[in-house]
Parts: C-alpha cells; structure tokens; sequence
C-alpha cells in the first residue's frame, strides 16, 4: 500500500531512514552496498539482493532517487563520506570497500570518498536487479550492467508519477463543468495519452522538431478516442467536446513537459542542447574511469592505443558522469559557439544553470 | 531551507520572507554572542554567508564552510576577506586540528540533520573549540508553551505542504539541544528564543 502511494505520488520526495540497515545476515566480511534514502530505491534494493547478505548503506539524498539527486547535487560525495562516518558501518566491518551505485557518478566524486575516508569505493551497475550477478562475479560490472534500462515497468511506473495527481485533478476540475460521466472520459482520455507515450516511448521520435509531432498525434488519438466514448455515453455535444479538447491539449503539454527528466534515455530539456561531450586526447591516461560510469556506452576503451575512445556519441545523454569522475580532466563540455565549460566547475555546480555557466570564471 | 539552496541567488530574498524579515537580527545577535576583536570563528553550513559576515565585521577571523558550492559562490562574492570552503560538517576534522577555534557558530542547518549527523558534529565541535571557547546554534525549535505549540503546528502544516510541494523537502523543528550539549561535555549551556519557535543555544567547552 505504501509503496503504491510512493509511485502514484513519485514526483514528491519520499524519504526512506539514512544509516545502515542489515540485509539478511551480513557479517564482518559483507560487502557493503550504499544508496541514497529515496523509499522505492531502498525497497528495489531490498528486493534485488533477496536471499543474500549485505549491508546497505542509506546516504541523505534528500528522499530523492540517486539518479535525480546526484545530477542535481542533492546525493555528493559530502553525503557518502557523511553516511560513512556517522552510521557506524565502520565498526560493523573488517573491510574498506564500498560499491557505489553507478547512476550517482554524476554527483559523487569516487577519489574524494577515497581519500576523505580510507574507503575503496567500487562502481557497481546501473540497476539494482544486476547487484547479485555483479557480487558473484567479484565485484565487477559487465559492458551490459553499466548501460541504463529503461524497461516496461520503469516506464510503467514513469507513467503512473503523472496519472497519479493529473487525471484526478483534471476530473475535480472538470466536474461542475462537464458533469461526472463527461468529466471521467476527458481523464480517461489523459491518462489513455499518458500510459501510450511511456509504453511506446523506446519508439517514438522524440528528439525530431523537440518531439511536437509526437505530442500532437498523442492529443488528437486521445481526443479521437474521447470522442468516441461521448458517443457511446450519449454525452457528445458541442461543450463536451470542447472541454475534452481542452483535457487532451493541457494533459498532453504537461506530460511532455518532464519527459526528458522523467526517462534516463534524453538529455535534460532545462539545459541548453547546443553543446556536446570533448574527449581531449592528449590527457587521456587510459584509466577507463568514464566507461565505468557512462550509462550509455558512448566511451569505450581502446585496448591498443591504452585511451579511451568516443565508440556512440549518438548515444549521449549530456549527464556529466565521465567529466566528472576523469582523474586527468581529460573530458568537459564545449558549445557549439566554442565556449567550454572545465570539469571544475561541473563538479562544483553539476548540472545546474549550466547555460550560465558556460562563460562563469568559478 | 534545501529548496532556497537549489537556487542560491534566491536564498537571502527567500530566507527574509519566511523569517518574516527577523534574519538579520539573527545574525547580528549570533555575532555578538560569538565573535569579538582577533577570535578565531568556523561558521557551519555559512550558506550565502550571513552569519560569518556578520562574526567579520565585528573584527573576527571567519571560515565558513558549506557542502554547497553555489551558496558559497554568492556568499564569495559578498566578501572577499573571508575564507569559504566546500565542506560538510562531518568533514570539519580533515581540514581543521583540534582546539583551534574560539567560536563555532551555526544557523538554520542542524535541522537538516539526520540525529546522527547532528550529535556527530556536536562533538566535533567540542573538540575543535579552545578551552573556554563557545557554541553558538540558532535553529527552529517548537515553542515550549503548549497552546503556542498548537498554534505553530497548525501555523506550520500548510507551510510544510507547500514546501514539500515546491522544495522538494520538509525541515523539521530540532530538539532542544541543552540537554545533549551537557551530556556531551560541554559545560555552561545557556538559551534564548527571538521568538516562540526559534531558539539561540550557546554552549562553553570548560577551561
């Protein structure tokens, strides 16, 4: 019950306890898991690592999931160092080695947590379901376990964060208006709208004109459909169909406001797009940091020239995570007007604001 | 106050219309019961640097740390004579040896602790005061008169939904830290409140 609240109601906070919690029956040679303290997260985990010991380490992400958090600096090393040196995990252990969940690389710096604490910090994958196949494996992530999934249930779940509190608010509102019988279509029609665009979404051109066609064919099938119902209901009248239109329209637009930050696949749409990723070829050591932590494949080692190169980039999704972690600032932002923004300051700053930063001397 | 830091440029306008503009004399009273002439003071969670602006001008030595570099980019830009670094308060003891500050100074952060995370800087700060130094903590608290209580929650449930709505968290009231000030080893611990729901702790470390 309270995890079906946690996702109808998922563009809120949901604040799981930090600390240390026991999973199964860990004991002094444990590995131990950390995450941040968002509810649905520390339950995935629970659930992923079902039938085996660990301890999970739950840092402040402010009930945040680690992915949005550590882009929007909310989960940083500070937190993981923090979570490290308060929750007693110290005394719990023989070890030093930490695995960190791969999505937080935007927001913690892996050589800070090294070297404020002692602590090893490890990436672990992409998503909770591949930590047992990565603990048993010794440890390491496979090509696979580092590129982010987007199946049907996140989708699914993705769609439910905006049916939740739009469809019942477009209901009460439409209500006095249309009637109840009209007012049910016109957010049945939305919610119709909603669920297409997330389970169709690996599909759907998106990234063609910011994805207006798809909006619009989206508004005018959910319309299509709405009317039909009216009909069937008897209700079809020029004021019901009107109001419907209006339900499809502002339903559709608030959908697509969110979907690039609601989907781990596009680059956020609250930043420019006129800038890409820079490989700077010559400070590039080989330490294959960034393909530890690209969600995406786009950085691939060279075994032969011992550098990494750029093998999709396609594929990039502008998070930062590569800038970040590279020990040798081999990688930063360049604009297309040829400004570029230094991996010092998207370490200090993140994602935020980023168009301003691009000319910011930090 | 989380929500005013994602947007650190809109921090001192937001934090004056929810203290219905008495910050500022908050920062002035923290001062005067902290800072002085050639006193070494550490401002924890400085934020866009009210409180060490204020511990400067009365002719102390501030550093202000804060685990958020664009707080820390409005607050440099405010003073120059001030030293800002990018630390969270339980990393206080990789920076700074024990007793070299006279006053540790905090306002508006341990309510963004987890209990762990606050008893953990509490002895921090005891160990990196002087002897004799002070602890000077301006937070939330609930008032203590019963009907006033009432009147807060009731005041604060709409304030907290709206909040949760817009920031993206909650802060809570903190505990009255006398209590766990003098368990901790501190010893003179003294309080006032500005008004009702905030509360001005200052603690002694003992000579």
């Amino acid at each position: 019950m309270s995890s079906l609240f946690d996702t109808v109601l998922r563009i809120l906070p949901h604040r799981a306890p930090t600390g240390l919690t026991a999973i199964g029956n860990p004991d002094r040679s444990s590995p131990v898991l950390l995450t941040g303290n968002y509810t649905l997260t520390v339950q995935r985990i629970k659930e992923a690592l079902d039938g085996l010991d660990a301890w999970l380490l739950v840092a402040d992400s402010n009930g945040i999931n680690v992915w949005c958090a550590s882009g929007g600096g909310h989960l940083t090393h500070h937190d993981v160092i923090s979570a490290i040196r308060t929750s007693g995990v110290q005394d719990k252990v023989d070890h030093r080695r930490l695995i960190l969940p791969q999505l937080c690389a935007t927001g913690v710096e892996r050589s800070r947590v090294e070297d404020a604490t002692g602590w090893t910090a490890l990436w672990g994958p992409a998503s909770a379901e591949d930590i047992p196949a990565f603990l048993e494996r010794g440890e390491h992530t496979a090509r696979q376990e580092r590129s982010v999934r987007f199946p049907l249930r996140d989708r699914l779940e993705m769609a439910a964060m905006w049916i939740g509190p739009l469809v019942p608010i477009l209901w009460l509102v439409l209500w006095p208006i249309t009637g109840a019988g009209a007012s049910a279509i016109d957010a049945a029609a939305v919610m119709l709208i909603v669920l297409i665009l997330y389970m169709l979404f690996p599909w759907l051109p998106l990234r063609v004109l910011r994805g207006i066609p798809v909006y619009a064919a989206l508004a005018l099938g959910g319309f299509g459909i709405g009317t039909g119902l009216l009909g069937l209901a008897g209700l079809l009248h020029g004021s019901t169909l009107f109001w419907l239109g209006a339900a499809c329209v502002v339903g559709t637009a608030i959908a697509s406001i969110d979907v690039a930050g609601s989907t781990p696949l596009l680059a956020s749409s609250v930043n420019p797009s006129d800038f890409e990723v820079e490989l700077i070829l010559d400070r590039c050591t080989g330490t294959a940091e960034c393909v530890l932590v690209c969600p995406r494949e786009v950085l691939l080692m060279d075994g032969h020239a011992r550098k990494v190169r750029m093998a999709k980039p396609g594929n990039c999704i502008l998070c930062a995570a590569c800038i970040v972690q590279c020990p040798t600032d081999a990688l930063r932002f360049r604009f297309d007007d040829g400004h570029v923004v230094e991996p010092d300051v998207i370490r200090h700053t993140r994602m935020n604001l980023l168009g301003k930063r691009k000319t910011a001397a930090l | 106050m989380r929500r005013l830091e994602s947007t650190p440029a809109r921090y001192d306008r937001g934090i004056a219309l929810l203290s219905g503009g008495r910050i500022g004399s908050v920062y002035e009273r923290i001062a005067e019961l902290a800072a002085d002439r050639n006193v070494d003071v550490l401002d924890i969670g400085c934020g866009t640097g009210g409180v060490s602006i204020a511990c400067a001008k009365r002719g102390a030595t501030v550093v202000g740390i804060d685990r958020d570099a664009g707080m820390l980019e409005v607050a440099a830009s405010k003073s120059s004579s001030i030293e800002w670094l990018e630390l969270d308060s339980t990393e206080i003891e990789d920076r700074f040896d024990p007793e070299c500050f006279d006053a540790i100074v905090s306002c508006l952060v341990f309510s963004e602790m987890s209990p762990q995370v606050q008893d953990y800087t509490l002895s921090i700060a005891l160990s990196r005061l002087r002897p004799g130094g002070r602890l000077v903590i301006a937070d939330e608290v609930e008032p203590e008169d019963a009907g006033q209580r009432v009147l807060y929650r009731l005041r604060r449930a709409p304030m907290v939904a709206a909040t949760w709505l817009l920031t993206q968290t909650t802060t809570r009231p903190i505990r009255d830290l006398r209590k766990p000030l003098l368990d901790l080893g501190f010893g003179e611990v003294d309080s006032e409140r500005p008004w009702p729901s905030f509360q001005i702790v200052t603690a002694i470390k003992p000579s």
